[in-house]
């Protein structure tokens, strides 16, 4: 018997070492491991064997029909493989189909970037409308009706006090209107200038307004803050200056200038030669505008500053032109 | 606004400062230097030079050619001037100099068959003035080869200063100064006045009276008899010309270098035209014509403060005198105002006239009422000095309600809360000081002062925290290293819209931005368009009513540029009247925030192994279902179909929510594309976003996936023409209820075969129960059953 089992190991040996397909595996596994295979058939001859016999047969038996399935299932992933390997042959560096890939616009990924940063520092994003009445643009930021400082902002005008908001700081009156200190936001929003179209200029951009007004809010709080924010945003090693200039609303008032990241300082065409780019202006909140909200100036202080979307993307990006941002050729798009 | 450095060192002593550090100081105290024009830098290679000979060139009838002498050496010249001549001293600027107006560089060059070594300069080449109907002329003494720095006096440093409106104070050399005497703690020193006066009083030939002291609280006059009107002497004319004015004669150049020295606009008239010899402020009780001293007749609405004489107006008050009155060549006596203007009634007439002029803009940002009679005598002295004649005693000078110096105080603790640091107090006293703030009062908790009467702009106590933060350098408040942040709820306005556009960006569509300023035609597509007052163009007089429009000119202008397979969208506002009638409150307009997306070309491009497939109504649908399943929406929305032309579209469907419409679109009509000049097929749907958020949907919960088998059964039905698939689909989850879960339409076809008014529909069916395993035989009497109701309901034939 034990004969017979070694003969039967070594047929199917050699005859699983000639199959060369999935075909022919498949008539080896029927000839030894079907219903009617060899194997499965000499188990059935099993209960013919005497008794005490049957042990030592019985493990005999299980070794050869795991030898042999062993086998058979190596083989036929060894045939397997070699298939697929066949089938590669197909010319892999065909091109893939074409799939439309969606693009975000620049100028508001520009502005998520911005917006992520502040609310990381504890902002919250508030809104308000574009079509502004000239007492949030104007009158309640402390803007007098006959002062030249309205001349600052070129306006479009729906009638004598509706007009398209020049800047975002309206939303200020409003969120304080609504909210007691401490208010800390955010305020970003499309603004509207009437200057002349070119590449330097455009009729609207956006803008992101901020707001901070508590117990003791202070210049030094107000450094610390935007300084944060133009390192998170523009990178560790930046410089950065605060001038004095002038807004309405904010006084003491400041413009935030950043070394020129096209020259590096050493002045070129685009920083007009003084090695300076301005980010944004801001300074801490005019008592006259808390006077407009009903806050206490004596009580509260607090800082606003506000910056331009477009110019950031201009710089960041080196972009020449500010129309593209309007022109919407997807192949501008596309590329960011 | 022009600054000329060696002006300024007249009032106070720059010695040991270079001029980057007088540069940035200014700019890092609030007077921002926007350009720095450095003369011995920009001149460094002009020379004087001589023409020795001029003969015409050759081949251009224009050209001279010119031998010129530079001191060395005779050097030949292509000069394109009609005034060169021989004997002429000149500006030449050899080769390798840059000419500053343009920024070239000189080189060799041949022009027109001749060579040229240089070139021969004039004024505007060099930035001197705009002149150039001919070259420069220079003073027969120069000797050639001296540098023009040298011989012209062109050794100043000129800076270009933005004045922010608040700073009246320093829109004139004394006021740069005194920021200057401020930061670097230096002294100001202002012109000494030495006038020799005649005996008579000046009262005895003029008189003023002011009828509007409201508008003009000052007017000083100053009588000066028998000048002689001509040109300025050189260190004048230089000055003039050196913050870029054109010098015009002794008189008028006088009032200019005051102006830009004080700040004190003045105005000089000719006495002999004055009626009376008398002035009169008031203002106008009806309309006038009135020509100003450039020859225009200007329209003068009532109201207008105006200089008079006893019979007519003279000048625009503060803003331009008459032709009537102006100084003359033949002018003998003259009377020099020097008055102070509420700046308000200044500013309100030069934007109702649209005229604004040096003097108006310093007078309506707030002039010093108390400097008037130093101008005035300023004046007196320099045109005596100048133009000879007599200084007739004294000053006239009306001034019934003397404007005094306020008293201001700043809190010392004040001022560390509002900076977030201490500036030490003797300091804090120092800057004031040397701004021209008088000390009255000091003590540990606070300061008192006198607020010098040129600095309108400070009015409270911030106003000096200010003062006091600017000159002690921004620079040097520290910069705090963390902030503290409350615990309560922190809110973000625009996170939806943030999230669809993330939506949108999936869906491998491109963001667009639109300017919301769009034609009337464009803005009347839809809605009620409001309408700008003040338009730049008609293209951009109204404000968007839809994202249509900014969405078909993006798709027309990728079109020109070749982009012809687009899936665009954009997030913005829209704007509508609520009627046609004015806009007086925020009631009178909707704002409303839109989405549109729009589809044209081909959805599916071909390829090495797929077809190409056009954009159409279906790729739409899918898109808005895409979209309203992404925000959880879609499943309590319906559909409302138009198969028949519109507005806008050629067909078209809409979205409600509970009755209410939150988006439209379609297939784009022929006549809204033609207005775009587009072509080709656009499918767009917009989306009322306002009105998307203002829906509470209840909040999202977990459902357990399918975890029994699915049986899925199909059938295809013959149906007359006219019925839609929405009524089928309808019809058969009414009829099936519990176990009928899905149903997809896999194939529509239409042909003669089965009639011409015939469509065959086939309909995959889903079977199941979230609970059990369904039986075959359940579902198959189900799926009987539907078959015979839609065979009866809809009068149907089914395929086999």
């Amino acid at each position: 018997m034990q004969d017979q089992l070694n003969q039967i190991k070594k047929d199917f040996e050699n005859e699983i070492s000639k199959a060369d397909s999935l075909k022919s595996l498949d008539q080896i596994r029927i000839k030894y491991l079907s219903r009617n295979g060899i194997v499965t058939l000499l188990f059935d001859k099993l209960k013919e064997v005497p008794k005490e016999n049957k042990r030592e047969l019985g493990k005999s038996l299980n070794e050869l029909r795991d030898f042999v399935s062993n086998l058979f299932e190596n083989k036929k992933s060894e045939i397997e493989a070699q298939s697929t390997s066949l089938t590669s042959k197909i010319d892999l560096s065909l091109p893939g189909y074409p799939i439309k890939i969606g693009s975000k616009h620049i100028l508001n990924q520009t502005l998520e970037e911005i917006k992520d940063i502040f609310k990381s520092m504890g902002f919250s994003v508030f809104e308000g409308p574009e079509l502004e009445s000239d007492y949030y643009n104007f009158e309640a930021l402390n803007f007098p009706a006959d002062h030249p400082a309205r001349d600052m902002q070129d306006t479009f005008f729906i009638n004598k006090n509706f007009l398209l908001r020049t800047h975002t700081s309206p939303v200020q009156i409003r969120v304080m209107e609504k909210m007691r200190p401490p208010v800390r936001a955010i305020m970003p929003g499309r603004v509207y200038r009437n200057e002349a179209i070119n590449a330097r200029s455009y009729c609207t951009f956006q803008q992101v307004e901020g707001l901070y007004v508590d117990k003791d809010v202070t210049f030094a709080e107000l450094k610390g803050t935007l300084v944060s924010f133009a390192k998170q945003y523009y990178g560790d090693s930046l410089k950065y200056r605060f001038r004095p200039s002038f807004f309405p609303f904010t006084e003491p008032s400041a413009e935030m200038d950043i070394t020129c990241f096209l020259c590096k300082g050493s002045g070129c065409r685009v920083c007009k030669n003084s090695g300076w780019l301005e980010i944004l202006g801001c300074g801490m909140v005019d008592p006259n505008v808390f006077k407009y909200v009903n806050y206490d100036s004596e009580e509260f202080t607090g800082y606003a500053f506000g910056m331009g979307i477009e110019r950031i993307a201009l710089l960041k990006y080196g972009i020449n032109d500010i129309r593209i941002f309007f022109e919407n050729d997807v192949r501008f798009l596309k590329q960011f | 606004m022009k600054i000329s450095l060696n002006w300024i060192k007249e009032y106070i002593n720059l010695d040991g400062i270079s001029v980057e550090e007088i540069v940035d100081i200014l700019t890092m105290s609030g007077l921002e230097v926007e350009d720095v024009v450095n003369q011995n830098e920009i001149y460094k290679n002009f020379i004087v030079a001589e023409v020795k000979s001029v003969v015409k060139h050759p081949n251009a009838d224009k050209l001279s050619v010119c031998e010129v002498f530079d001191g060395k050496e005779i050097l030949q010249v292509i000069c394109g001037a009609s005034n060169v001549a021989a004997n002429q001293k000149v500006v030449f600027a050899p080769v390798g100099s840059i000419i500053p107006n343009g920024n070239f560089e000189i080189k060799k060059a041949k022009i027109r068959g001749v060579e040229s070594f240089g070139m021969i300069c004039a004024e505007d080449e060099l930035l001197l003035s705009d002149d150039h109907s001919g070259i420069m002329v220079l003073n027969d003494d120069l000797i050639p080869g001296t540098l023009i720095t040298e011989a012209l006096g062109l050794n100043d440093v000129i800076l270009e200063i933005a004045v922010t409106p608040n700073r009246p104070d320093a829109l004139s050399h004394i006021g740069v100064a005194r920021d200057l005497s401020a930061i670097f703690n230096r002294e100001l020193t202002l012109p000494e006045i030495n006038l020799t006066e005649s005996e008579i009083p000046a009262e005895n030939i003029a008189s003023v009276e002011i009828s509007d002291t409201i508008n003009c609280p000052r007017y000083c006059a100053r009588i000066i008899q028998d000048v002689e009107i001509k040109e300025s002497p050189l260190w004048l004319k230089n000055k003039i010309k050196s913050i870029g004015l054109r010098p015009i004669n002794n008189i008028v150049d006088i009032t200019n270098f005051i102006l830009h020295e004080i700040g004190q606009p003045l105005h000089a008239f000719d006495l002999d035209f004055l009626n009376d010899k008398k002035i009169i402020v008031r203002s106008l009780e009806s309309n006038i014509e009135f020509t100003t001293l450039d020859s225009k007749k200007r329209e003068l609405p009532s109201g207008t403060l105006m200089i008079c004489d006893s019979k007519k107006e003279v000048a625009i008050a503060g803003i331009m005198g008459g032709e009537n009155s102006e100084i003359t060549e033949s002018t003998k006596n003259i009377l020099i105002e020097s008055a102070y203007f509420n700046p308000g009634s200044i500013r309100k007439t030069s934007k109702q006239i649209q005229l604004q002029t040096d003097s108006s803009y310093r007078f309506e940002r707030g002039t010093d009422p108390n400097i008037v009679k130093y101008a005035a005598e300023r004046a007196a002295q320099l045109i005596s000095q100048y133009a000879g004649g007599k200084v007739l005693k004294g000053t006239i000078d009306i001034y019934p309600q003397k404007i005094n110096p306020k008293e201001l105080s700043l809190r010392f603790n004040r001022l560390n809360k509002i900076l977030g640091f201490e500036i030490d107090n003797l300091k804090v006293a120092e800057i004031l000081k040397n701004l021209g703030f008088e000390l009255i009062e000091q003590n540990n908790e606070f300061i008192k002062v006198l607020v010098p009467t040129y600095r309108p702009d400070i009015e409270r106590e911030i106003d000096l925290i200010e003062e006091v933060a600017r000159i002690n350098g921004y620079d040097n408040i520290p910069v705090v290293p963390k902030i503290s942040v409350t615990l309560e709820r922190k809110e973000d306005h625009q996170k939806f819209e943030d999230s669809v556009r993330n939506i949108f960006v999936g869906l491998g569509f491109n963001e667009m931005i639109n300017n919301p300023l769009i034609s009337e035609k464009e803005a009347s597509l839809s809605g009620n368009p409001i309408k700008l007052a003040n338009p730049q163009s008609i293209e951009m007089s109204c404000l968007r009513t839809t994202l249509l429009a900014g969405a078909l000119n993006s798709v027309k202008r990728n079109l020109n540029f070749g982009n012809k397979d687009l899936m665009l969208f954009e997030i913005g506002n829209v704007f509508n009247a609520k009627n046609t009638a004015e806009i007086n409150d925020f009631e009178d307009l909707v704002e409303n925030q839109n989405l549109i997306f729009v589809l044209t070309g081909k959805e599916q491009l071909k390829s090495w192994n797929s077809v190409e497939k056009n954009f159409d109504f279906f790729s739409m649908k899918s898109f808005v279902n895409a979209f309203l399943s992404k925000i959880s929406l879609e499943k309590f929305t319906n559909d409302s179909y138009y198969s028949n032309e519109n507005e806008n579209f050629i067909y078209s469907y809409q979205k409600l929510f509970e009755n209410k419409i939150i988006g439209t679109g379609g297939k784009v009509k022929k006549q809204v594309l033609d207005l775009f000049d587009i072509q080709s097929d656009v499918f767009l749907f917009e989306f009322n976003l306002s009105e998307i958020k203002k829906i509470n949907l209840p909040p999202l919960k977990f459902v357990e996936p399918l975890k029994y088998p699915k049986i899925i059964r199909d059938f295809a039905f013959i149906f007359d023409k006219e019925i839609n698939y929405n009524q089928i689909e309808q019809f058969i989850f009414s009829q099936s209820v519990i176990l009928l879960k899905q149903v997809d339409l896999f194939d529509v076809f239409e042909s003669e075969s089965i009639g011409s008014n015939k469509k065959s529909m086939a309909f995959r069916l889903e079977f199941y129960d979230e609970k059990r395993t369904l039986t075959e035989d359940e579902v198959e009497k189900e799926f009987n059953l539907l078959i015979e109701k839609i065979t009866s309901h809809f009068n149907a034939k089914l395929r086999s």
